[in-house]
């Protein structure tokens, strides 16, 4: 809309319009660049009267510390796992579900529908009291498993919703066509239909992996051993020490923070649409 | 569709099993529900669409497991007295409403209602009010733009317990970069202010990082909305003479109000759900200053395992969402119409 030429006219609404968008601006990068900041100095210069933007000397020893001194790389590794099969089970149902709802009309599709989108409205809390006590009693608890169940469903709401307007975009002839030319629904939906959905795919199941990969009350709740905590909560056990090593701490945090990083860039057009439930149509 | 045309002229059942005649009503052929419903079996109506339901079943039962059945277990035992450690020795045994009347002449519960109403109102608020700026701003093309669009994306990627502990860095009171520019802007009093650890503040610590990290989606999901707003109507409202204020209110607003309502709904369900953020920075201290009702009933099952009364404690939370989600589900359903 309002394309705005500076002209000699609007010169002071060219100084607000940059002062707000540098306030903007520091205020979304700042914090991570001084996370990074902090991660790459020495405790010194970390803790001295006068804290200097740029590490007046760089290092890699925080880091270095962190994986040896620390058990991060074992929290890595787990959160990796726990992600990596959240994402597949999760994709693999979310599919399945999503092309139903696309595709056919069936009596309780619309409040099936509904109820799903709902479960991303439960608070953790809620539902995690009940699931404990289920886990518990099936031995789960202290174990990835009980991971891997709660988050693959809890990814489900957003996944179906996101892959359903995938789905609903590709024009049924094909798949009419498909099966004219002998292919049953099954085969036609593995081999016409999913080629196609790609990009939607890979944009569900990375939603689904930095899910699991942030998720930090059901891992802190379900599990008791160092050994096996995920990222989040293994980040936050560095509390517990009597000094906090705030370099090696941010050095973890920017370790724990790229993945989401990268993944969420190639993905951010459809994570939003798929937040928005299809009810931004753009 | 198909089993519709096979039927006879005379009669016909639709999907709901509603029996139609037909009669001939001013040399029109009417359908005219014939009064007396046939309700089809169930096992008819999942023969008809086995297929349908054969896709989506594997996400139902993983729903129904893992989402259902907690929901009926966590109301029911909200009606029983069931401590974690003694469930083993005594188990869990009926007490009627107890858990709730407890809660309810708990002042704690009222006093952690009360922070949770402030907190989300104040989240909700500030974020709206963040993210629609943010996002008129950026509507506007000025050299600079994508790289600031850009940008307000970091705070939302950051995972929570990451931006969390970032933040409790920031807050330090003696190395926090906070305090320190503060103090550098002529603020010497603050120069070791315990953001986190006094009571009148840690509140409004917290917020400030769930605005952070919240106005971002707003800030993108409005910018998608005014984007899609035709230039043609602002064309016309220029040529009319309408400034940009009058643009603004009596154009753009309008247009947004949906999405606007849709979008106060969602954070208000999300910054009541927010819990990672304030465990990580405060774990609802000092003095219970910010314990929200997620917390409180955290620690109420998993701190002092008392499981029946932190059930009853997420049936109320339950019953307070579903208030907001049946409002968000309102406007959700009427967007959907008008798009559709």
């Amino acid at each position: 809309m309002a394309n705005v030429r500076f002209t000699k006219r609007n010169i002071p609404a060219a100084i607000l319009i940059y002062v707000a968008a540098i306030v903007i601006f520091l205020v979304s990068v700042f914090p991570f660049f001084w996370m990074l900041s902090t991660s790459l100095k020495l405790p010194e210069d970390t803790f001295a009267s006068v804290p200097r933007l740029i590490p007046p000397r760089f290092t890699l020893e925080n880091y270095k510390r962190a994986f040896s001194e620390t058990l991060l790389s074992r929290y890595f590794l787990n959160s990796i796992y726990v992600a990596s099969v959240v994402t597949l089970v999760g994709v693999i149902l979310s599919a399945l579900g999503a092309y139903g709802f696309s595709r056919f009309r069936f009596p309780g599709r619309n409040f099936f529908l509904l109820f799903i989108l709902c479960i991303q409205m439960l608070p953790s809390v809620v539902i995690i009291i009940p699931l404990f006590i289920v886990m518990r009693n099936m031995g789960l608890l202290n174990n990835h498993c009980s991971l891997l169940v709660s988050y693959s469903t809890f990814t489900l709401p957003l996944c179906i919703w996101m892959l359903k307007g995938f789905f609903d975009g590709i024009p049924r002839e094909l798949e009419e066509a498909a099966m004219i030319d002998g292919c049953s629904v099954g085969s036609a939906f593995f081999k016409v239909i999913l080629p196609l959905t790609l990009p939607g795919i890979a944009a569900s199941g990375i939603y689904a992996f930095i899910g699991a990969w942030n998720e930090f009350v059901f891992a802190m709740t379900f599990l008791n051993t160092n050994e096996l905590y995920t990222m989040p909560v293994g980040l936050n056990t560095f509390f517990g020490q009597f000094t906090v090593e705030w370099n090696q701490l941010m050095a973890a945090s920017v370790f724990f923070t790229i993945p989401s990083l990268i993944f969420f860039m190639l993905v951010r057009k459809y994570l939003a649409m798929g937040m928005m439930s299809g009810s931004v149509k753009g | 569709m198909r089993s519709q045309e096979k039927m006879s002229d005379k009669e016909r059942t639709d999907n709901t099993g509603l029996i139609y005649k037909q009669r001939k009503i001013s040399n029109d052929w009417r359908l005219i529900p014939d009064g007396k419903q046939q309700r089809t079996s169930v096992w008819e109506t999942l023969g008809k669409h086995r297929l349908a339901y054969a896709f989506i079943l594997p996400a139902l039962i993983v729903v129904g497991a893992v989402i259902l059945y907690p929901l009926i277990e966590v109301f029911k035992i909200s009606f029983e007295r069931y401590y974690l450690v003694e469930i083993l020795t005594k188990g869990a045994s009926y007490v009627g409403l107890a858990n709730y009347l407890e809660i309810l002449r708990d002042p704690e519960f009222w006093h952690s209602l009360g922070i949770t109403v402030t907190f989300t109102a104040a989240c909700v608020i500030l974020t709206m009010l963040v993210g629609l700026a943010v996002a008129l701003l950026l509507n506007l093309e000025f050299p600079g733009q994508k790289l600031v669009a850009v940008a307000i994306l970091i705070p939302w990627v950051m995972p929570r317990v990451a931006s969390s502990i970032l933040w409790k860095w920031i807050y330090d009171d003696q190395f926090g970069i906070l305090n320190y520019l503060l103090s550098l802007i002529g603020f010497k009093e603050m120069a070791s202010f315990p953001w986190l650890a006094n009571p009148s503040s840690a509140l409004w610590a917290v917020i400030i990082v769930i605005v952070w990290q919240s106005f971002p989606f707003i800030a993108v999901c409005l910018l998608a909305a005014l984007q899609s707003i035709s230039v043609e109507i602002f064309e016309a409202a220029r040529i009319d003479g309408a400034g940009p204020w009058q643009r603004l209110r009596f154009i753009t607003m309008p247009l947004l109000r949906n999405i606007l309502g849709i979008l106060t709904v969602i954070s208000t369900i999300w910054d009541f759900k927010a819990f990672d953020q304030m465990w990580v920075l405060t774990e609802g201290g000092p003095a219970g200053s910010t314990m929200i009702l997620g917390i409180h009933t955290w620690m109420s099952a998993f701190a002092y395992l008392r499981m029946g009364r932190a059930s009853a404690l997420a049936i109320i939370m339950l019953l307070l969402v579903t208030v907001v989600t049946l409002l968000y589900l309102k406007l959700f359903i009427r967007e959907e119409d008008d798009n559709g």
